[in-house]
């Protein structure tokens, strides 16, 4: 019985169940079975964190790579790659603004009344140069509401617009590039340096990551706080 | 398991049974324990669940065409004007992508030199309030303008045929001067018909005058309220700040009144007098300057004095509400000290061309019968008229009215039409202030509902040519400015706010009519009506802001009270919180009582502006209506009043019970001869090391000898942080959201206390009490010394609040809020957070200013600016009391201020080290008199 009482993983020491006349309360197995049990609560336990991550940061989750439909199948692809067109054309706010910007109809239109003018896919512009209705475009990056994002500094820094958005000459529809979850802003916000390109280099297309000592050069000439970068005031209000 | 037995009464069950009923120990059979254990972990593994969902998916509508300027992601501000009681208050109005989120003063508006009002930050509220009138109404249904139009039509060809004879127009102080031409026009179309003039919150004084608050050194106020509500309290609160702290020659003031008011809480000098003592008052000192009389005490010889020494210097201001004799008497001070031309102008009555007829006669008309047809043009003359008028009774007897007003009220509810009126966000039009500088007033926002603005109303009645209100008012414009270039000097106007050729008004004699009859000597006690603090005369009783905005002196909400001393209290028997009984002339109105310190002896002040029946969800039904008590004779109290206790008790919903400050001197002051309130712990060690700033380091200095209690702070950071009200049941819990709020002190002598106003927002302490205790790290330190909050990280445990020496933290409780309304979506800053239930939240120092400044700042490449970063409140403060910089800036304005020897912080024994600092109240004593 002392045996049995020193064994008891569960530590169990109800003294009158162990008095004589009263039979034995675990099976022999128990001595097994407490092991294994604690062992398979841990390993589930483990498998649910692990499949919870796996789900958190599984492309379904964070829609990294899905393309999203759009009402006009828009191809930064052609665009940027075949046409050369430079970002800031149709972005006009991202060097001033907190909002990069989405082109007004009339932007479309100022090719598009000339090149492709009776293009199927295009009549949604055309319809809503015609009826006044602006177009309906899906958002792709989306920020939870108490999270305050500025385009214009961080392309001022030299944070370029590939190192958020992908290669968007490659993409057909736009799709997300990066998470956009908080340690991937905190990757960058805790070393600067590895991810800031000279201002020539923001607007192009490269796939080759930044060179951290010219980084470093940038962050000390910009001014950059790495401390004060990682304040919660600076994106939470 | 007990069978279950059938139910027998409680009332006939055996004592003993009681103890263990039936069950009462067991659970239901169908719903044992395990079962119910079961359910929670499911229903809490599915609610979990039902968090794992991806981010929803939003639209992006960009612009058809973008209009030129507009970036969206930055505000625009458009300059515009507002019409208060008459006078211009010029404005600079912040839009987010074409919705007004902001309202603050323009600085280059003489009116207002870029401070604002509690009404001008409130009317945002008003604008998107859901409870405005969206239709116009026939008889209480819905109907259209063309329906309007289809009875109207027909009226004013009848109108033409008459001459206009029957049709009579109720206008309220009118401040545009194209109103003004238009109602020239309309008596000049249809001679017969008349304008009557009603106006309860601003009445017309009986001898209008502007008075040079820069050019003056000692001032005496007999009951005006220089620093509230009225035509340029804005200059008038910067101009008295800045001779308060001159350092050659401070500025003196004095006040003798009835009520206390914003003017005597920031005199250096207090009397206080019953209303029919103040007219007796007010001759006895002209008759004393003039030599006729000797001074009836050594407190009026010193003042004398004191005004002799200063002529045309001096000035003597009699209030609005004011019988013309204390007007006549204040003239003759001002002319025997030769003010008149320097300090004091004494100008013609609004809208005197026009030669309004009075309300009186308008009512006198309705009961003979001489009215067909009469328009009400704003206002509430069904519920803010004298009881003795009877306003409705005469309403039901005109054949056509028509209400038109941003509210369907009281008066609309009567007539037979109501017509939606455009806020003034939503429409042309244009002001003057009492120095006839004009501003345009452009709309920021097309109209949310089918609404027209007065001036669009009149063209229609005039039958006129352009109709809408921009071209009325830039045709008026032109008339009126006739210049080369008209174009860019329209243009010019509109961008600046203000004209730049405004010609000065021409001082006339005084008017020799006096629509405030002197006091009757009745015996008993003297009741004083004046218009509420917030909501005036009722006519913002809609505004939820203003409703849970604290009255400066007794921090009461949502409610008024009968207020009276605490000595004719005790001889009167009456008890603080109870309500009482108040007969005046055969009318009766209950109202609780509430024992103010500072109110003259034997007067009972009832404020107007409570009781309304029909002013939405928001103000229906709240406090007493004193409209009740008021009679046409003398509209603003008179002798004769009783009151009896019900001895019923009444809760208030008051901010603040504190009284005094028990010795722990929240609130320090100074004289010019004794200047240090510094103590010996301000420098005592700390076991906590310290924080270094490499950048800046924000801190707040405000000013104590500038405030003047007005609130402008709390309602303009309610408006800049997205912060809801809660109800007055909620107040009544102590659950206020105010980031900032405005503690009021009683000090000295409980009969003639002194009134200390002392704004408190979150002190952002170096060593903050509040950071140290939340378990998750909510609140927290940044490297720019600011004492932050994360909402997203906060779960409520509420320990930081009580941690907080202070008391700023403010918790939602319930979700206050309402993020359903669309129109009030519209109204929300995008750059400030909406908080949710459960969340703690405080002041940041309008933490989404300082990213904006430091964002530009950086993109310069250059450091942020002394003054660059306005927090709302320091933006709003018409007196310059609150100061906003980087401490660590050598050169900054706030670093200055901290050395000065006023400078002090709050509970500083507590060691908490607060960024936000005071500067003690300095007091301007007369030596003669101490």
């Amino acid at each position: 019985m002392l045996t049995f009482r020193a064994r008891n993983p569960l530590g169990c020491c109800v003294k009158h169940m162990i008095t004589e006349g009263m039979s034995q309360l675990f099976p022999r197995y128990s001595n097994t079975l407490a092991p294994a049990a604690i062992a398979a609560v841990l390993v589930t336990v483990g498998v649910a964190i692990w499949t919870i991550h796996a789900f958190v940061f599984s492309s379904y989750a964070t829609e990294v790579g899905h393309p999203v439909s759009q009402v006009v199948p828009f191809s930064h692809q052609h665009h940027v790659a075949g046409l050369g067109i430079d970002c800031r054309y149709c972005h006009t706010g991202v060097e001033t603004s907190s909002f990069a910007g989405i082109p007004a109809t009339e932007t479309c239109m100022t090719c598009h009344s000339q090149v492709w003018r009776d293009a199927p896919m295009l009549a949604p512009v055309r319809d809503s140069w015609t009826t006044g209705q602006p177009l309906h475009w899906n958002r792709v990056h989306n920020l939870p509401d108490y999270v305050y994002f500025d385009h214009s500094i961080h392309v001022q820094k030299g944070v370029a617009c590939v190192s958020c958005h992908g290669r968007v000459d490659r993409m057909p529809l736009m799709a997300k590039s990066q998470t956009l979850y908080m340690r991937w802003c905190l990757d960058c916000h805790e070393a600067p340096e590895k991810h800031l390109r000279p201002a020539s280099d923001v607007f192009l297309m490269k796939d080759e990551a930044p060179d951290p000592h010219r980084g470093a050069e940038l962050a000390r000439a910009a001014g950059v706080q790495t401390a004060h970068l990682q304040d919660c005031s600076v994106c939470h209000r | 398991m007990n069978t279950p037995q059938p139910h027998t009464p409680a009332a006939v069950q055996p004592r003993e049974e009681d103890e263990f009923a039936p069950g009462a120990a067991e659970w239901p059979e169908d719903f044992s324990r395990r079962r119910f254990l079961q359910i929670m972990a499911a229903s809490l593994a599915l609610a979990g669940g039902g968090a794992c969902t991806r981010l929803p998916h939003g639209e992006i509508l960009p612009y058809l065409r973008q209009p030129e300027s507009l970036v969206p992601g930055k505000p625009l501000y458009f300059a515009t004007s507002m019409n208060f009681g008459g006078t211009a208050q010029g404005l600079l109005v912040r839009s987010n992508e074409g919705r007004p989120t902001k309202i603050e003063g323009n600085p280059d508006h003489p009116g207002s030199l870029g401070r604002s009002s509690v009404h001008a930050q409130a009317e945002l509220l008003s604008l998107y309030d859901p409870a405005r009138s969206h239709t116009p109404m026939k008889l209480g249904h819905p109907e259209t303008w063309e329906g309007w139009l289809g009875e109207a039509l027909p009226r004013i060809a009848h109108w033409k045929e008459r001459e206009g004879a029957g049709v009579r127009l109720l206008i309220q102080r009118i401040g545009s001067p194209t109103m003004r031409a238009q109602l020239a026009q309309f008596l000049a179309k249809y001679p017969k018909a008349r304008l009557h003039f009603h106006d309860a919150a601003f009445p017309e004084s009986p001898m209008p005058a502007r008075v040079h608050h820069d050019r003056v050194q000692v001032v005496l106020s007999l009951d005006a309220e220089l620093f509230g509500h009225g035509a340029a309290h804005l200059s008038a609160a910067l101009a008295f700040a800045k001779s308060r702290l001159s350092e050659e020659q401070p500025g003196r003031l004095y006040a003798v009144e009835c009520t206390p008011t914003l003017t005597g809480a920031m005199a250096d000098h207090r009397r206080t007098l019953a209303p029919s003592a103040l007219v007796k008052y007010a001759q006895a000192l002209a008759d004393a300057v003039a030599g006729r009389a000797q001074p009836s005490d050594e407190w009026s010889a010193a003042l004398i004095r004191d005004l002799q020494k200063n002529p045309g210097r001096s000035v003597v201001v009699a209030g609005h509400f004011q019988p013309l004799s204390v007007h006549q008497a204040a003239r003759a001070l001002n002319e025997a000290l030769g003010n008149i031309g320097k300090t004091i102008d004494y100008t013609p009555a609004a809208a005197a061309e026009l030669a309004p007829a009075t309300l009186g006669e308008l009512v006198t008309a309705m009961n003979h019968g001489e009215v067909d047809s009469l328009l009400i043009l704003g206002g509430n003359p069904v519920y803010d008229t004298p009881a003795d008028l009877s306003f409705a009774a005469a309403l039901a007897k005109i054949p056509f009215s028509a209400h038109h007003g941003v509210y369907e009220n009281e008066t609309a509810q009567l007539c037979r039409w109501h017509l939606p009126e455009s806020h003034f966000l939503e429409a042309w039009s244009d002001a003057q202030t009492l120095d006839g500088a004009e501003s345009i007033g452009q709309p920021l926002i097309d109209p949310l509902y089918p609404s027209r603005s007065a001036h669009e109303l009149l063209a229609m009645l005039l039958e006129q040519v352009p109709t809408t209100g921009y071209e009325i008012i830039r045709a008026a414009w032109q008339k009126r400015h006739p210049a080369d270039d008209f174009e860019s000097f329209w243009r010019k106007t509109l961008h600046d706010g203000v004209a730049a050729n405004a010609a000065p008004a021409v001082p006339a004699a005084a008017r020799e009519s006096s629509p405030n009859a002197e006091t009757p000597a009745l015996a008993g006690l003297e009741l004083i009506l004046r218009p509420d603090a917030h909501i005036l005369d009722g006519r913002y009783a809609e505004n939820a802001w203003l409703q849970e905005l604290p009255k400066p002196f007794t921090q009461l909400t949502w409610e008024n009270a009968a207020l009276i001393s605490p000595q004719t209290a005790k001889a009167l028997r009456l008890e603080h919180g109870k309500l009482a009984e108040l007969r005046y002339r055969g009318r009766t109105l209950r109202a609780p009582v509430w024992i103010l310190p500072g109110q003259a002896e034997n007067c009972v002040t009832i404020h107007l502006g409570y009781g309304r029946s029909r002013a939405g969800t928001v103000g229906t039904g709240l406090g007493s209506n004193a409209f009740a008590l008021q009679t046409s004779d003398a509209l603003w109290g008179g002798g004769g009043l009783e009151v009896h206790s019900l001895g019923e008790r009444h809760t208030f919903a008051t901010t603040q019970s504190q009284q005094y400050m028990e010795g722990r001197d929240p609130v320090r002051l100074v004289t010019p001869g004794k200047t240090s309130v510094a103590t010996e712990s301000e420098s005592t060690p700390s076991l906590y090391p310290a924080w270094k700033y490499d950048g800046p380091a924000w801190g707040m200095v405000i000013d104590l000898s500038a405030c003047i209690g007005c609130s402008a702070c709390t309602i303009a950071c309610q408006a800049e942080n997205n912060i809801p009200v809660v109800g007055r049941e909620q107040v009544l819990r102590r659950r206020e959201m105010h980031w900032i709020r405005v503690d009021r002190y009683f000090d000295g002598d409980a009969a003639a206390p002194r009134f200390l106003h002392q704004p408190v927002p979150c002190m952002h302490c170096e060593n903050a009490p509040c950071e140290l205790v939340c378990p998750v790290g909510a609140t927290v330190h940044d490297h720019e010394g600011l004492n932050v909050m994360v909402y997203n990280r906060c779960v409520g445990t509420r320990y930081c609040s009580n941690n907080c020496p202070y008391k700023v933290r403010r918790f939602n409780f319930l979700k206050y809020n309402d993020t359903d309304s669309p129109t009030l979506k519209l109204m929300r800053n995008p750059n400030v957070t909406v908080r949710m239930r459960g969340v703690m939240e405080k002041c940041t120092y309008c933490l989404q200013r300082i990213s904006a400044a430091r964002i530009t700042a950086e993109k310069e490449q250059r450091p942020i600016r002394d003054g660059e970063v306005v927090p709302a409140c320091a933006q709003a403060c018409p007196a310059d009391a609150i100061i906003f910089g980087d401490i660590n800036d050598k050169a900054s304005r706030v670093t200055a201020l901290r050395k000065s020897p006023r400078h002090y912080s709050l509970l500083d024994d507590l060691n908490t080290r607060p960024r936000t600092t005071y500067l003690a109240r300095l007091r301007n004593p007369n030596p003669e008199i101490g």
